[in-house]
């Protein structure tokens, strides 16, 4: 292991000089994780993500993670995170697939709980039937837990925002849990060269008394504290109490902007906003786009592109702005429900402008021929 | 719990509610109390809604008093009629989901051990017979099978009582409850020697008609979990609510039934656990 | 149609108010405070905080557990701090000694509760009420229900980023800010003696 020394995050992801190296998804999260001055991993095995949390167990055993540990199901391993958030350990796991489904339980639980625990989410088709192929589902399901969840485009995009993903977890004000989704198979066994952060730097400390909320250790007041209690019985009549915590996790969301704004440098990137097509998309579906886009561009077509790395808190004003002025908006997407769609159609102006596809899913790659067609057709 | 950390700040003695003051001034922290001497010192448990005569109440309260190290002990429990009682313990505790009590009470342990790695911070899991031996039992038992250093104690009332009564795994053959119409047809889990079997280092089952014996089990199991491995305490908590007990009869009730041999009162101790009983008992 | 921003002004609100941050109020940055929703210099709050205690029928303080217990170094000398404001200003102290659900029912002459702070205010008849050491969330979740139900006037004088549900809230707040109050107060009280 070699000696790491904390440096100011502003530092590390906006000054710090990074090398580039050719490295899977999976080895994309190690790095990450190498810098995060993680406390605790615990893992289960799920394909696409095994291979990540192998690789974090690595680190675990050169020194760079504290405590790891494999569970033994993922509602199990989702709940003992929760514990060790409870109890002021900076924690991460991974997870995708029927093992979100499985785990389901704990994520409107981790929110609730005001837990700044950091999940990676490999995606992959649910049952039934099985595959273990990539397909982004799975998102639509949490699109209520309360979690902030970030889409990487590629493994760029993955090993930046889980790094980041802490340092905005973590804020007092925010303090909720934050999802790093991967497109599964398409991120976490392709290879692409990664910018890494220097390996001898790695993020402050988690203080845990900086939580909102008391934590578990006896050490900090008040003592006759349970998280988190039957509120509906505190004088029989705290149904409001229940209504006002919900509002404050939404709230908590909405406060994370600022902090996703600082980081990631906003919840959207464009290129050609102004253009009379627009494609907008998140994950793996940018990068078709880009290679539809450039075709369609040299064919003459005036066509730019949205790429949305927030999905919650979803860039609701931005969208609502720079969809405006287009005539037709393409929502590629990697699932069958066409969820992205659904949240910008609650957002535009003028829904109808959306194009509802084109979508594939099951595991299924999506040509870039498919959303050159829906540009190239949204032109007449 | 940092020396002197409960202390009302200068200029708020006057305006603390009595429950508070009487915490600070005759709380069981760093006193070493036991159960002899209840009624003497200001309990961990305040004003609770359960049923009078609630077996689980009176198990809550002997164990409480039982902890060798309140001042360094987080509870986990889970939902059920406990999780009633546990917003008044002045203890921090979590209330898990159900049934993944043990697996929050890992991270909850793991976690502390890493940030106070010269501190001993007792994490015991107290929960219900549901909890524990049903929906719990597979995250229970792993917790077991993977030695880790946590007391999981169950308050059995041999019912789901909190959600109306209904059978669970630890209810006894033939008892008619909710959900067993016709009579529960499968026995009574056997649980002291499952957990025996999954790595348990020390395991009892106990009730509070004989307390002295009660407060041992606990106390002994919390210090064998701190180096031995995973401990387990069983204690029969009837519902004279769902079981339609005179509440002033619960304790009579539990007498009756281990005279029937209807409840069996076990130790189950690994030599390792023994050796380490050993020295301490001596010592003391 | 973009969200106009929000008020956060004095209720009762209604059944349900919407957390302000939901509606467009975001939270100060370092060396600004907050009021009504909107972002303000730290010296106009302090100055409306003063304002609101000195004519406020019933000014009541609701310290929360970190500030009621002395459990690490800092907290004592803010303690004193409190309670020499709550004196120049004539404010009853009311604590929340901590956030648990009351069984079977809180005392609201003696205690405030987040799960149902407006009962405490309803049977105080408080005007004004201000809030010290509680945690974040805690206070939050009070601040609302307060709004919605009670025509009560809040400040929260918070030692991280400040309340947003609050009338005017004050971020980074320690014992300076307390002293500084004070002076404030005795001006006011000054100002008004002389008048």
């Amino acid at each position: 292991m070699i000696e790491q020394k904390i440096v100011d995050p502003d530092f590390l992801f906006f000054e710090a000089l990074r090398t580039s190296e050719y490295i899977t998804g999976s080895e994309a999260v190690r790095e990450a994780i190498k810098r995060a001055n993680l406390d605790m991993a615990i893992a289960y095995p799920i394909t696409p993500q095994s291979e990540s949390m192998h690789l974090v167990g690595d680190l675990y055993a050169e020194g760079y993670v504290k405590e790891y540990y494999r569970g033994e199901n993922e509602f199990a391993v989702m709940s003992a995170v929760a514990g060790a958030s409870m109890g002021g350990a900076r924690v991460f796991t991974a997870t995708g697939g029927p093992g979100t489904m499985r785990a389901f339980e704990m994520f409107p639980t981790w929110s609730g709980a005001r837990l700044p625990i950091v999940c990676a989410f490999m995606t992959r088709g649910i049952n039934s039937p099985l595959t273990i192929q990539p397909d982004n589902i799975e998102m639509a399901f949490l699109l209520e837990t309360g979690m902030i969840m970030l889409h990487a485009e590629g493994s760029q995009d993955l090993h930046d925002m889980i790094l980041m993903a802490f340092m905005v977890a973590e804020k007092t004000d925010v303090h909720i849990p934050v999802g790093v989704f991967v497109d599964g198979f398409f991120v976490t066994h392709t290879r692409t060269n990664v910018n890494l952060f220097p390996e001898d730097c790695k993020l402050p400390t988690y203080n845990p008394y900086d939580s909102p909320v008391p934590v578990m250790d006896m050490e900090n007041v008040p003592i006759r504290q349970m998280r988190d209690p039957f509120v509906m019985k505190s004088n029989f009549i705290s149904y409001a109490a229940h209504a006002s915590w919900q509002q404050e996790v939404d709230a908590a969301m909405e406060r994370s902007r600022k902090y996703l704004l600082h980081y990631l440098g906003g919840l959207i990137e464009t290129e050609h906003e102004d253009a009379d097509i627009l494609v907008v998309a998140s994950g793996t579906a940018v990068s078709q786009s880009r290679e539809a886009i450039r075709v369609a561009r040299d064919e003459g077509i005036h066509v730019g592109l949205i790429k949305i790395k927030s999905i919650r808190p979803f860039p609701r004003e931005e969208l609502r702005a720079l969809t405006s002025r287009a005539q037709a908006v393409v929502v590629p997407e990697f699932n069958r429900t066409g969820w992205l769609a659904r949240e910008l159609c609650n957002v535009i102006n003028e829904p109808r402008k959306v194009v509802q596809g084109p979508r594939v899913f099951g595991g299924m790659t999506m040509p870039p021929e498919l959303i050159l067609e829906e540009i190239r057709r949204s032109t007449r | 719990m940092k020396t002197g950390m409960l202390r009302i700040s200068p200029g708020f003695d006057d305006i603390m509610p009595s429950e508070y003051r009487e915490l600070v001034d005759n709380g069981p922290y760093g006193q070493g109390y036991a159960i002899k001497d209840l009624g003497s010192f200001k309990e961990l448990l305040e004003e609770h809604p359960l049923c009078a005569g609630c077996g689980l109440a009176l198990a809550l309260r002997l164990t409480l008093a039982s902890l060798p190290a309140p001042e360094d002990t987080v509870v986990v429990g889970s939902t059920g009629c406990s999780a009633l009682a546990f917003p008044q313990v002045a203890l921090h505790n979590i209330h898990s989901l159900f049934g993944n009590q043990n697996a929050v009470a890992t991270g909850l342990k793991r976690a502390l051990r890493l940030r106070f790695p010269d501190k001993v911070k007792d994490v015991v899991v107290i929960a219900g017979d549901g909890a524990i031996a049903d929906i719990g039992l597979d995250m229970v038992m792993q917790s077991w099978l993977r030695r880790e250093n946590l007391t999981t104690i169950m308050l059995d009332n041999e019912a789901y009582a909190n959600t109306g009564g209904q059978e669970s795994g630890m209810s006894v053959q033939g008892a008619v409850l909710n959900m067993a119409p016709k009579g529960k047809n499968f026995p009574k889990l056997s649980l002291p020697e499952i957990a025996q079997a999954s790595g348990c280092a020390y395991v009892a089952s106990v009730s509070p008609a004989k307390p002295k014996q009660l407060s041992k089990a606990v106390r002994r199991a919390i210090l064998v979990a701190r180096d031995t491995g995973p401990t387990y305490v069983q204690i029969y908590s009837p519902c004279p609510t769902n079981y339609k007990i005179n509440s002033k009869e619960t304790i009579s009730y539990i007498k009756w039934r281990e005279r029937e041999g209807l409840y069996k009162t076990t130790e189950l101790i690994s030599q390792q656990a023994q050796a380490f009983l050993d020295t301490i008992e001596e010592k003391s | 149609m973009k969200t106009a921003t929000y008020k956060v002004v004095v209720g009762p609100e209604g059944y349900l108010p919407p957390a302000a941050a939901t509606r467009g109020v975001t939270l100060p940055d370092t060396g600004q405070a907050i009021m009504e929703g909107a972002l303000v210099d730290v010296d106009a709050a302090m100055s409306a905080i003063a304002q609101k205690l000195v004519s406020a029928k019933n000014p009541v303080f609701f310290p929360g557990p970190l500030i009621l217990w002395d459990w690490k170094p800092g907290v004592a000398e803010k303690a004193i701090a409190l309670k020499s404001l709550a004196e120049v200003v004539g404010a009853k102290i009311i604590p929340m000694p901590d956030y648990r659900p009351k069984y079977p029912m809180i005392n609201p002459a003696i205690e405030v509760n987040p799960n149902h702070p407006n009962l405490t205010i309803w049977h105080n008849k408080i005007d004004v009420c201000l809030f010290i050491g509680v945690h974040c969330h805690y206070a939050n979740v009070a601040l609302k229900i307060i709004r919605g139900g009670t025509d009560c006037y809040t400040v929260a004088l918070c030692a991280e980023a400040g309340h947003e549900d609050a009338m005017i809230s004050l971020r980074d707040s320690g014992i300076c800010e307390l002293q500084r109050l004070r002076e404030l107060v005795n001006e006011l009280k000054a100002g008004r003696a002389n008048d």
